[in-house]
């Protein structure tokens, strides 16, 4: 009897014991999560960035391919350290930084056909100053070596540059070879250069002459690259130590674990108040978001999946943020437009995508609204035409452009009706008056030509997913049918390309890779790589020359009109169908952590503007 | 033996080869192609074009491949444009961290899931053969990533007494000098394999137990630790030996479900972001090297039944 008790006394103990620990932990564990909001700004500290899923820094030479072109080489890691010649972002707005560029605002002459660009008083941390010679020494890389300038168009720059001059070490004058855009130029051309360290000038064998000489410059060319291959020397390889940005690379990892600490000699005006700033590499959203959760407070500035982010209830800028007891959730919107793509070459649907009245119907089955409420949780914007309206901008807003195509089932059945196609409900539409009068179906269409259309959607990402059921459920109802086959988002971009009626690769008809197309470094939303005839990005193959009229205005007219004209008719005439543009990321930001908002609209980060609160 | 092994390392070779042709012809029959995939939608035709003649990936696919065989000759498996990498130096930082993670896993798998099934098999259908049969089948039957998920919100999340994510340096000897960041990767594969080890461990034990040389082991008066050491345990080894033999491969190219969760970039992380890349050289690569470890493998095995069973060595 007394051993009996003994036993069970030992075990009430045991279990008291075992429940006071687990209390012991999580009240440990609570109080380690929360994070303070508010103090008094103090220097120093160490502060890490999450870095998107599969997408780590791996070049460092400003002078990149296409293969490398990406916001994680560019403005995620060689901005930090290689300044460009001009900074766009300024305060959350889409338009020119002067504060963060290394030149004033050009002077524009003879007609624009001059541009006179002024340096400010920089300096590269090998104590050189960044000079009119490093701006032509990347001039004259990319006149050598412009198939290997990621975003060379035919006919940009460097091609619409007749001569370029050192006025003076810091000023340098480019001679045009037309009268252009004072905006397109800054923003879509000039915005492309990286001042070069005299430093880099150099081959294997010594010091070589690409600043003066565009002969030299493949060789050095090659040189830079060769040494850009190198990936796990980035730090210590003291070519790259050369910088003239607000930070140097500490510490480089292939796997994209990345240490700066502040260059003491950066000459900008924001000098970083932090020790140290990291960026950290994630296999996916949901490795990422474990260590959020995990309040282990290695992550300052990190993500909350989509699948994860509270729904924004209306009127409101979000919903409740899961990890509020550490981070302060911030939309990060990006200056871009999203649609998906119709192939106006392929032999069978290309010619029923050249009617307007077709895509105007296709477009008025696109439920924007509800696609932002319910698939994106409430975080996105509609994309109204080619020039986003989101963020506030001053080339087009949702005010001025409102969405002529907003969903309406009815006006696409009516659209259709109107010109000589059946709409059975449910069924597939045929075209029963062809030709090409006005209430026909339109040139290139023959009788009995089928509103059936193939749709292959990048599958990684439910939002893309579901709007594609959307559109496929709306179209039913109108006599479209879309057939959606989901494939991996490469497949679909590969499969998107330019094509030749006559080839085999042309019978793709609608693509969707969820992404559509972020203005930078083309910052200056013109269009004249996506919508032009003929460009390099126009995927669908679209042609109108009225549209190409207006966006060689935009290339050629400073007039804000111009920039409005194309905005509306190219909402009008859709080049492609628009699709709402999700935000570009959820960021969720150290409650004890500054300065990291507003983020910038094209992208670019500013470490250098964060600091602490205690 | 040496015939043996020598005739074994012959037909590997062929098996190897045959591999690399199937995958590179399976490769090149993928929609879309590596240049769109790794240069982006904004690619231009132009720059389409010019990478797929730098890489080489406009010539005949005979060419191509043989192009591949006499680089892999000389043991350059290519260049990664995705990574800035050759894919020997990618593989030579990848796989030690995975083979840390792996054999670690499989050390504790062994250590745990050998007793267990001889506990289980001396005790079959007691509690403690119900209880850790039971437990078996659960860990048998969890897909990893919901292990891991799991183990996260447990230990990382509400207890937070462990790292929600492996180490994240390139060195060796500093991921190891971070052992509370292991302990969950390493767990998540282990229990699942000591799950299907100590299945196959009882059922071995509980058959050798049966056989007649257990009885005369017996009869001349060994006692029961003795028999089930120095007699059942080593032939029951046998089907625990087939499958580490047959786990070579894995331990070689990683855990990529692990790997994805616990953020730890290895072997199998690699060819999965090779593979979403279509990044042919890493993984003709990684497939060559899974090919010599699976033959390697397979010949290890029949190696570790020739030591721990002689009769395979007289047949």
């Amino acid at each position: 009897m007394r051993s009996r008790r003994c036993v069970l006394f030992r075990a009430r103990r045991l279990a008291w014991s075992v429940l006071v620990s687990v209390i012991m932990l999580l009240t440990i564990g609570c109080a380690g999560q929360t994070t303070p909001r508010n103090g008094r700004p103090v220097e120093g500290g160490v502060a890490t960035f999450a870095e998107r899923p599969n997408a780590t820094p791996n070049y460092i030479f400003p002078f990149m391919g296409t293969q490398y072109f990406s916001v994680t080489n560019g403005p995620d890691f060689q901005a930090l350290m290689y300044r460009p010649l001009y900074w766009f972002g300024d305060d959350g707005k889409p338009v020119l930084n002067d504060k963060l560029s290394l030149a004033d605002y050009p002077t524009f002459t003879d007609a624009n056909r001059s541009v006179t660009v002024k340096l400010r008083d920089y300096a590269w941390s090998d104590n050189t100053k960044v000079t009119a010679d490093g701006v032509i020494f990347w001039i004259n890389m990319m006149r050598a070596e412009k198939k290997n300038w990621a975003v060379y168009v035919p006919g940009g720059i460097p091609d619409d540059i007749d001569s370029v001059i050192a006025d003076t070490p810091n000023q340098v004058t480019f001679h045009l070879n037309k009268s252009y855009s004072a905006n397109w130029f800054v923003y879509n051309e000039l915005s492309q250069i990286t001042p070069l360290p005299h430093a880099w000038d150099r081959t294997a064998t010594g010091p070589s002459d690409c600043e003066h000489t565009m002969s030299d410059c493949t060789a050095v060319y090659d040189y830079l690259t060769g040494q850009a291959k190198s990936i796990n020397s980035y730090a210590m390889n003291p070519l790259w130590q050369v910088v003239n940005g607000p930070w140097r690379l500490k510490s480089f990892n292939a796997d994209g674990n990345v240490s700066f600490v502040p260059n003491k000699s950066y000459s900008g005006p924001n000098k970083p108040h932090l020790d140290q700033f990291n960026e950290a590499p994630f296999s996916d959203n949901a490795a990422e978001y474990n260590v959020l959760r995990s309040g282990d407070n290695s992550i300052q500035v990190g993500y909350l999946p989509p699948e994860a982010a509270p729904a924004k209830p209306d009127g409101q800028e979000m919903g409740h943020n899961p990890l509020e007891a550490n981070y302060t959730l911030d939309r990060w919107h990006s200056f871009a437009v999203n649609y998906f793509l119709l192939n106006n070459h392929n032999p069978k649907v290309g010619p029923i995508f050249q009617q307007q009245y077709v895509r105007q119907a296709l477009e008025s089955l696109i439920d924007q609204k509800s696609i932002i409420r319910v698939v994106a949780r409430g975080y996105g914007v509609p994309t109204n035409g080619p020039v986003p309206t989101t963020p506030p901008n001053p080339y087009a807003s949702a005010e001025t452009e409102p969405n002529p195509f907003t969903y309406d089932p009815d006006r696409a059945e009516k659209l259709l009706a109107d010109h000589g196609w059946s709409t059975p409900r449910d069924g597939v539409g045929t075209c029963e008056r062809p030709g090409p009068g006005p209430h026909q179906c339109g040139s290139g269409v023959p009788a009995g030509a089928r509103l059936e259309f193939q749709m292959i959607y990048a599958t990684g990402t439910q939002t893309t997913t579901l709007a594609m059921q959307q559109l496929q459920s709306s179209a039913t109802k109108v006599g479209i049918k879309v057939d959606l086959r989901g494939a991996p988002f490469n497949t679909v971009i590969g499969t998107a390309s330019p094509c030749d009626a006559s080839k085999p690769d042309c019978n793709w008809q609608m693509a969707n890779w969820g992404g559509g197309w972020v203005f930078a470094p083309d910052y200056y939303p013109t269009g004249e790589q996506i919508f032009a005839t003929g460009a390099g990005s126009n995927q669908g193959s679209f042609s109108d020359p009225k549209l190409d009229e207006l966006i060689a205005a935009t290339q050629y007219s400073d007039s804000p009109e111009a920039m409005q004209a194309y905005a509306q008719y190219g909402s009008q005439t859709l080049p492609v169908i628009w699709m709402p543009n999700n935000d570009y990321q959820l960021t969720e930001i150290a409650n004890n952590l500054k300065g990291v908002t507003p983020q910038n609209p094209y992208l670019n980060i500013t470490p250098e503007d964060w600091y602490y609160v205690k | 033996m040496t015939g043996f092994i020598t005739r074994r390392l012959l037909q590997s070779l062929i098996v190897v080869l045959l591999v690399t042709v199937i995958v590179f012809i399976l490769l090149h029959l993928l929609p879309g192609g590596p240049a769109r995939a790794q240069l982006g939608p904004r690619a231009t035709p132009t720059a389409i074009a010019s990478f797929n003649h730098q890489m080489g990936y406009d010539r005949p696919v005979p060419v191509q491949y043989w192009n591949w065989l006499t680089q892999l000759a000389t043991g350059n498996l290519g260049f990664s444009t995705q990574f800035n990498q050759s894919v020997i130096s990618l593989i030579a930082e990848r796989l030690p961290k995975t083979l840390v993670l792996t054999i670690l896993s499989i050390i504790l798998a062994l250590a745990v899931a050998i007793p267990l099934g001889i506990l289980q098999a001396v005790r079959r259908n007691n509690l403690a053969d119900y209880v850790i049969t039971f437990w078996a089948f659960v860990f048998y039957a969890t897909p990893s990533f919901f292990l891991g998920v799991v183990l996260i919100v447990v230990f990382s999340v509400y207890l937070p007494i462990l790292p929600a994510e492996a180490p994240q340096s390139a060195s060796i000897q500093v991921i190891l000098s971070q052992p509370g960041g292991l302990i969950l990767p390493v767990a998540t594969l282990a229990l699942l394999t000591i799950a299907q080890f100590s299945r196959y461990m009882r059922s071995s034990v509980i058959e050798n137990l049966a056989e007649d040389y257990v009885r005369t082991a017996r009869a001349k008066g060994a006692g029961e630790r003795t028999v089930l050491i120095h007699h059942v345990l080593r032939n029951s080894l046998i089907p625990i030996a087939t499958l580490l033999g047959l786990s070579l491969p894995t331990i070689f190219s990683g855990a990529l479900i692990t790997e994805a969760v616990f953020n730890f970039p290895g072997m199998g992380q690699l060819f999965w972001t090779a593979a979403q890349t279509q990044d042919y050289p890493i993984m003709l690569g990684i497939t060559v090297l899974i090919g010599v470890v699976t033959v390697i493998g397979s010949l290890l095995a029949d190696l570790a039944y020739a030591v721990l069973d002689p009769r395979v060595r007289f047949a």
